[in-house]
């Protein structure tokens, strides 16, 4: 009798086809619509980089607190992570605030919302590009 | 509205420039269709601007 319980060996078409998908993931992070761009899903794409862009923009020019590493408590570390979600549009987030966060009015509080929704945004829209790669209907 | 100070938004004009950016994303992300695009975008965003606005007027009594 055959072992129930044993896993079939993966066939290497679907590693491989795993792994493009992880690509495909991982470059819609870096920057935002390209998971969905390299997969000729072009509305997609240019409706995630301008959304993410313009809440970016929005967000450092209303001086909102793009966080660091060095955060002091648990919302400063979810806040890093957040807006680490944007990928490299965190760098232009920072090079957009050079004279730093200011969240002593209530512009800066909204700014810095819309920097962590463009993260939270941008992973969500990662997740998709990686879920439409492996075939799911989206 | 950009000073030397930054971006300036009103209350409601951060809630209604909010509200239409994520409801396009939705409405992109989550529906294939051009057609089923717009009726999503115009639903959620409609969505929003209502719990936006009711949430105002439930806080509004302990506002002074």
């Amino acid at each position: 009798m055959a072992d129930e319980t044993a896993v079939p060996a993966a066939a290497p078409h679907a590693s491989k086809s795993e792994a493009v998908a992880l690509l495909f993931g991982v470059a819609g992070w870096l920057v935002p619509g390209l998971g969905h761009a390299l997969q000729k899903m072009w509305g997609r794409a240019v409706a995630c980089l301008l959304t993410i862009g313009l809440l970016v923009f929005v967000g450092a020019k209303m001086r909102g607190n793009l966080f660091s590493s060095s955060g002091n408590d648990a919302f400063d570390s979810l806040g890093y992570i957040a807006d680490l979600g944007t990928g490299s549009f965190y760098l232009v987030a920072k090079s957009l605030e050079k004279d730093g966060a200011d969240v002593s009015h209530a512009d800066g509080d909204y700014g810095t919302r819309f920097l962590a929704t463009a993260g939270v945004l941008n992973l969500l829209a990662a997740l998709h590009a990686y879920e439409a790669a492996r075939g799911r209907k989206a | 509205m950009i000073a030397e100070f930054g971006l300036r938004l009103s209350h409601l004009q951060a809630m209604l420039l909010f509200a239409i950016v994520i409801s396009i994303a939705f409405g992109f992300l989550g529906r294939r269709r051009p057609a089923d695009r717009v009726k999503y975008i115009l639903w959620s965003l409609f969505l929003f601007l209502l719990v936006g606005v009711g949430i105002g007027w439930a806080m509004y009594p302990f506002s002074r």
